[in-house]
Order: structure tokens, then sequence, then C-alpha cells
């Protein structure tokens, strides 16, 4: 064997990389929470101190004031998770979340869980190691609160938990054709389960057309099977039908 | 005093992590022969040099500063590899074959890994001694020069390159 072909099959072992979760999170272990520069010139430009002796007229300070907020509220929109801004965004959606009727709230919840994946999917997309780990921290979190939110609600939107669900499943494998792995969602599914069981029950009660058993039994089929977002979508389908 | 310590500290040794994590990991993984306990010296390489790095930006009278970062991690790392040998006893040989490379949920970029050259090259390097492995480590998969392997492991230039070159007659046995 030449010597260049047994360094070509040595460099074959560049092939051999940590797991990037691993790496991630191994990072924000040693490192711990980022405390960056940026973060600290902030503070030290809008620290109350630094302001003190200067003598602003009320009107002009309380525009200053005005215009921060809206800036900084609309900047934080575009924030990631791990940002610093990140908490003016948390805040804007749980201000939205108050307005949400009771039907909708569900679907809500469950648009926010797609939040969170494009938020993972641009810091992956990106390679932003370090939001990595808070990112699916604010995902898993996400995930609890629609699940709770679906047990919770008495009245629901059957065709836009459809949309989300499907949408979620999408973004789902977009983050994980990436190589960021977000695990199971068992508490969503169970949720969902919940959901469908109490659709089939109450629609065992009504009084259906042939096409609609039809559909009923195929929803209650793919609800054994744990496939609930295809019984959810039969369960739309058959509410539709004349 | 290098440029190291002009900057916000968490910020440099954040780079140096994402530089060099890759090359640490397999450094330590082609010596120990498992993921776990890969991951867990690689670890334990970053948290050292994590620890002293923050030491070095006041540099007094114990606390050296940090010159060279690949060679300080690479030296961490091969201390541990050796503590790890040290303590449970004597060398580790685990054939190539059943050892993991990454993680368990393999996707088509790690299945082409398990080509059987992959596997061979693996076994035989896995086969040879351990200062040939570095070396052929250093310069093959982490493009150090022989300069920098030779300061790194206190040796003259010339000395390497014997080292290399019975290190890749080793490896040429090994694939017969």
């Amino acid at each position: 064997m030449q010597e260049a072909d047994l360094v070509k099959k040595i460099q074959e072992l560049k092939k051999i990389k940590p797991r990037k979760d691993w790496v991630v999170l191994t990072k924000s272990q040693i490192l711990g929470p980022p405390t960056t520069f940026r973060e600290v010139s902030f503070w030290n430009i809008f620290s109350p101190k630094k302001w003190w002796g200067v003598q602003y007229k009320p009107a002009f300070a309380t525009l200053i004031i005005v215009g921060v907020l809206v800036g900084a509220f609309g900047f934080a929109q575009n924030s990631l998770p791990g940002n610093f801004l990140y908490s003016l965004k948390k805040i804007t959606e749980k201000s939205q979340a108050v307005f949400v009727s009771e039907t909708e709230r569900s679907n809500f919840q469950l648009g926010l869980v797609n939040k969170r994946l494009e938020e993972l999917n641009k810091i992956a997309e990106t390679n932003q190691v370090e939001n990595l780990a808070p990112a699916l921290n604010e995902f898993q979190a996400n995930i609890s609160q629609a699940a709770k939110e679906i047990i919770k609600s008495k009245e629901i939107n059957v065709k836009e938990i459809v949309q989300q669900t499907e949408k979620l499943k999408e973004n789902k494998q977009k983050i994980e054709a990436l190589g960021v792995v977000i695990g199971e969602s068992e508490e969503l599914d169970n949720a969902l389960s919940q959901l469908v069981g109490r659709e089939i029950k109450d629609l065992k009660n009504r009084t259906l057309t042939e096409d609609q058993e039809k559909l009923l039994a195929e929803a209650k089929e793919d609800f054994e099977a744990g496939n609930f977002n295809e019984a959810l979508e039969k369960i739309w389908l058959l509410s539709n039908q004349p | 005093m290098s440029y190291y310590y002009m900057a916000n500290p968490r910020k440099l040794f954040s780079k140096i992590y994402d530089q060099y994590i890759n090359k640490i990991y397999r450094f330590i993984f082609l010596k120990v022969n498992s993921q776990e306990i890969a991951q867990d010296l690689t670890s334990e390489t970053f948290l050292k040099g994590w620890e002293a790095f923050k030491k070095s930006q006041n540099p007094g009278i114990n606390n050296q500063e940090i010159e060279n970062p690949s060679a300080f991690l690479y030296k961490i790392a091969r201390n541990l590899v050796i503590d790890h040998y040290r303590e449970k006893g004597k060398t580790q040989i685990v054939s190539a074959e059943y050892v993991s490379i990454t993680d368990p949920r393999t996707n088509l970029e790690e299945e082409a890994m398990l080509s059987s050259d992959f596997n061979a090259i693996r076994g035989a390097l896995n086969n040879i001694r351990d200062e040939y492995q570095t070396v052929v480590i250093w310069h093959y998969l982490d493009s150090l020069s022989i300069s920098e392997i030779a300061k790194m492991l206190g040796k003259s230039e010339g000395a390497i390159r014997v080292q290399l070159h019975r290190a890749l007659k080793a490896l040429k046995n090994e694939l017969k």
C-alpha cells in the first residue's frame, strides 16, 4: 500500500464526531449561562445611576422611555432563546394569551410550540450552539403548556388543531434533519389522545350518516394505533360532512 | 500578553471550545474506544481548560498564560487518558467492530462511516503503540505540523519524523 493511500484511509477517521446535542449541553454546563459583553454594556448605558444627575425635561424623558420600550419590544420579536431581549418576547406572548378566547387557547399554545420550533431551526441553521439548550427548554415548556390547554379546553377548533399539529410534525422533521434531537413529546401525545377519545365518545352519541359512520370507524382505528393527528383529521372531515 | 486576555474570557473560551471540541473528542475517542468515556473525558478536558483559562487572566506568580490553547487542551486530554488507563490498571483493547462510533440514532452520514475501510483503519490504529497513535492523529487528522508536535511532546523534529515513519509502517503491517 502506498503512503498516500494510507494517509487517505487515516483521514477517513475525521468522520468521527461527537453528538451535536451533547456538544451544546456540555458547553452550557462548563461555561454556565451566557453573560455577554453586550449585555453588560446595555446595563451600563441605561443604568439609572449613570443618568441620575442629568436633568431631562419630563416630556422629553417620557418620549425617550416610550421610544426605548417600543423599540425593545419590537426588536425582541426577532430574538432567540438565550438572547437578552428574549424575555420581552415572552412577555408579549403572555399578554397576547390573556386576550385569546377559550376555543382558540389550545391553537394559540400550539402556535407558540411551532414558533419555538422555528427558533430552534434558525439556531441550528446558523449554528448558534449557545442558544440551543435554552431553546430546547423553551420548547419543552411550551409543549407542556399546550398539552395542559388541550386537556382543559371544553370547546376546541379541531380544524386548526389539525393544521397546527401537522405543521409541528413538519417543523420537527426539519430540525431533526439538521442533527438536533428534540426527543419525544409524550405530554402532547397524551393530551391529543384525551382529546380524540373525548371527540369519539361524543360522536358515538350522535346520529350519523353511513359515510360519517365509516369515517368514525377509521378515526377509531387511528386512535387505537396511536395516530392521533390522523384520527383528528377524520373527526374534522366527519363533522364537516353534510 | 497574548490576545486571549484582551476580551471577554467566556466569549474567547467559547470560541476555543467550538474550534477544538471535535478534535479533542476524536483524539480521546480513538484512544479509549468508548463513546461514553470519550464524552466524560472530553467534558473534563474542557472544564479543566476553562478553569485554567479563567485563572490565566490574572497572571500572577502561580498563574501562567496560555499561549497555545490547542497544545494546552491536548496536554490535558492526554493526561486524562493516561489517568483513565492507570485507574483501570491495564490498557483497554476493544475491537473496533463492536464499538459504537457516535449516537445510536444513526443517520445516513453516520452509516457511511461504517465502511470496511473505516473500520479497518480504526482497528489498525487501535493496535499500534500509544505514542504512534498520538503522532498519527495529530499530524494526519488534526493537521498539526511536525514542529508543533515536537514542541508538545518535548522532542526534536527529527525524532517526530522518525516516529511518524515508524507509525505508518506499523499501520501498514496491521492492515496487511
